[in-house]
């Protein structure tokens, strides 16, 4: 089995995340990088599958040079080889063009089922599983927090507010997992020696068959006008409770028009 | 949460290997081995949490870190495997980690090739703890003493005496045992179980270690070493030196999140309408700290780069950064107290336990006066000094 686990290397979630002001882009040399959390369940969830189905695990990234690291440590975890989707002419894609390009990619090298994580810390879309599916022509399975497969067939529980649906597909497919689903290893010492051995393809806009025009920051759908950073936070109101203080409460609350 | 970078500031001297290592075992023991998991670990049965170290074994391997390849450890560096004990001394994690990697490197020391297959691949892969019993309760690490006596007879090696402070010894799956003999110190395997064998957990000061007493009377024993038997005088001599080198990993890693603790500490604890961090006088003394926690990784390091060398270069190293070390830490974590004020003073606070480890781990394995002593011969200075 063929399984492609997308990975995005996002700013480390406790770090203050800034724009660019030049390009109005996320500045990601500032920050440490690291696997977007809900990623590393996908990774765990890859490994899985091939551990009871057998077949080969696949990371793709798409991002800058310094993604790399993140390719490294999901090889540490296990993966077996890695795509990493990386040119200047990338820079600034948004959502659109990230699916466009990476379903280039995932066409060239070919997948059974390709896992990523239901969205990324930094941009929170959620819509890249659904844009991959549609390009790519096969099913999409959203918000996984169980997969089986069995032979050419793929179920999963979607999570809803409700409880859960059962999803059935067949292969191919691209499923897109949230967190919990279950816990994702951690780097063993022969792991992180054994990956600086596996092979990762670096591959250009033009080895991918990605037509440059239609990625980047000028060609992107949307843009970002403008931006400020938030305000700081104001300090708290103090009321002293002198037998009045539900009334003061339901005062408050009344004054956001929450009652 | 924010760094101040103390831990890493020497982080270019390691590999990108050795910062994945490092950095996985922090992510794994940041989330499951925080201050409350600690204290629950403390007060479980066995005083450690056994499913943590099943993850610390399974996933990241590291009781196998310094167990060769050919009998199923990864055949690192030790540098590497100090790179884990720093990190579980970051967290206080209690662990049999110590206790099992010193058991390990006796038997591999003793090279008896039979209980190495035999034992190791069990002990690295985490199934199996084990445990040295050596010293008295008077706690003198010489290589050339041992708390227990053999005698031979015609049914074999027979054991009697009381070993203190073996680390995880009432737990421990295989117990090594050093017993002085006609012919000098050997080194046995005694089965745990056996009926002349007691065991007793011996609650110390430092919660976060455990130790115990074993007790044999009469029990059958192993003598390891080959089929000559051999003299198990520099088995201990090693064993002593990488317990200084163990120790002292763990004591830069406590020391350091020690200073973290506080540095954080004082710039949110406001007094006089500012945060204590930002008056002089405390920034000095955290400097002071900063460099200090430096020069212990640093007396770490060298000490645990020349593991593979060995002999007297290794002695000396090991001997200067158990010292170092251990006097690095007792000076954090009593800053640690003071730089805190009262709130470091009660039990729900965590410097009480970075203090404990400072002043229990500084007595494992010989006090740094014994180390400075014993370095003066090593260096030579022996007459200087007297």
């Amino acid at each position: 089995m063929n399984i492609v686990v997308c990975v995005k290397q996002v700013p480390d979630t406790w770090a203050e995340r800034k724009l660019r002001s030049e390009d109005k882009t996320l500045d990601r040399e500032s920050v440490d990088g690291v696997i977007n959390e809900l990623d590393e369940y996908a990774i765990e969830e890859s490994l899985r599958i091939k551990e009871a189905h057998d077949g080969e695990v696949t990371v793709l990234t798409m991002g800058p040079e310094k993604a790399a690291e993140s390719i490294r440590k999901a090889l540490s975890m296990g993966a077996d080889k890695a795509v990493h989707l990386v040119d200047d002419a990338l820079h600034g894609s948004d959502v659109l063009q990230t699916s466009y390009a990476m379903a280039q990619v995932l066409r060239k090298i070919g997948f059974d089922v390709v896992i990523l994580g239901s969205e990324s810390t930094d941009a929170r879309m959620g819509a890249l599983a659904a844009m991959l599916a549609e390009r790519l022509g096969v099913a999409q399975l959203s918000l996984a927090n169980k997969v089986e497969i069995d032979g050419g067939t793929i179920r999963t529980q979607r999570v809803a507010d409700y409880g859960f649906d059962r999803v059935e597909a067949s292969l191919p497919a691209v499923v897109s997992v949230v967190e919990k689903i279950n816990e994702p290893r951690y780097p063993s010492f022969k792991g992180i020696m054994a990956a600086k051995k596996k092979p990762v393809d670096k591959l250009g806009v033009a080895d991918a068959d990605i037509d440059a025009a239609k990625v980047g920051l000028t060609g992107a759908a949307t843009e970002v006008v403008d931006f400020v950073a938030a305000p700081p936070r104001e300090k708290g109101t103090i009321v002293k409770d002198e037998g009045d203080g539900g009334q003061k409460v339901a005062e408050f609350l009344a004054s956001k028009k929450f009652i | 949460m924010t760094s101040i970078g103390v831990t890493d500031d020497l982080s270019g001297d390691l590999t990108e290997e050795q910062r994945a290592l490092r950095d996985a075992l922090r992510a794994l023991l940041d989330r499951r081995s925080d201050s409350a998991a600690v204290r629950a670990a403390i007060d479980s049965p066995h005083g450690y949490d056994r499913s943590l170290w099943n993850v610390l074994c399974e996933q990241t391997g590291v009781a196998a870190l310094n167990v060769p390849e050919e009998y199923g450890g990864a055949g690192a560096s030790w540098f590497d495997a100090c790179l884990a004990f720093e990190e579980l001394g970051r967290a206080l994690t209690p662990s049999p980690l110590l206790g099992s990697v010193l058991a390990a490197e006796a038997l591999l020391a003793a090279g008896d090739a039979e209980a190495c297959a035999r034992l190791l691949p069990k002990i690295a892969d985490g199934s199996a703890l084990a445990g040295l019993a050596w010293v008295g309760a008077e706690g003198r690490w010489e290589p050339d003493r041992a708390a227990c006596a053999a005698t031979k007879s015609a049914g074999g090696w027979s054991l009697a005496g009381e070993a203190h402070y073996v680390l995880d010894g009432d737990l421990a799956d295989v117990l090594l045992v050093a017993a002085r003999t006609a012919d000098g110190i050997g080194l046995f395997e005694v089965d745990p179980a056996g009926s002349n064998v007691r065991r007793a957990h011996t609650p110390a000061m430092d919660p976060t270690r455990r130790l115990a007493s074993v007790r044999l009377d009469g029990a059958p024993g192993r003598r390891l070493g080959g089929p000559a038997g051999g003299d198990a005088a520099p088995v201990l001599a090693r064993v002593r030196d990488l317990a200084c080198v163990a120790l002292a990993a763990e004591q830069v890693g406590a020391a350091a999140r020690a200073l973290e603790l506080t540095v954080d500490y004082t710039k949110t604890r406001v007094q006089f309408g500012r945060p204590i961090g930002s008056f002089q006088a405390l920034k000095h003394r955290m400097s002071d700290l900063y460099v200090l926690v430096d020069s212990a990784r640093s007396a770490s390091y060298a000490a645990a780069g020349t593991v593979a060398q060995g002999g007297e270069e290794l002695a000396v190293r090991a001997a200067v950064a158990k010292t170092y070390c251990s006097e690095a830490l007792f000076r954090v974590a009593a800053e640690m107290i003071q730089l805190h004020g009262g709130i470091a003073i009660t039990w729900e606070h965590d410097a009480h336990l970075y203090f404990k480890r400072a002043h229990g781990t500084a007595q494992l394995f010989g006090s740094p006066a014994e180390h400075v002593a014993r370095l003066t011969h090593l260096a030579g200075i022996a007459d200087m000094h007297s």
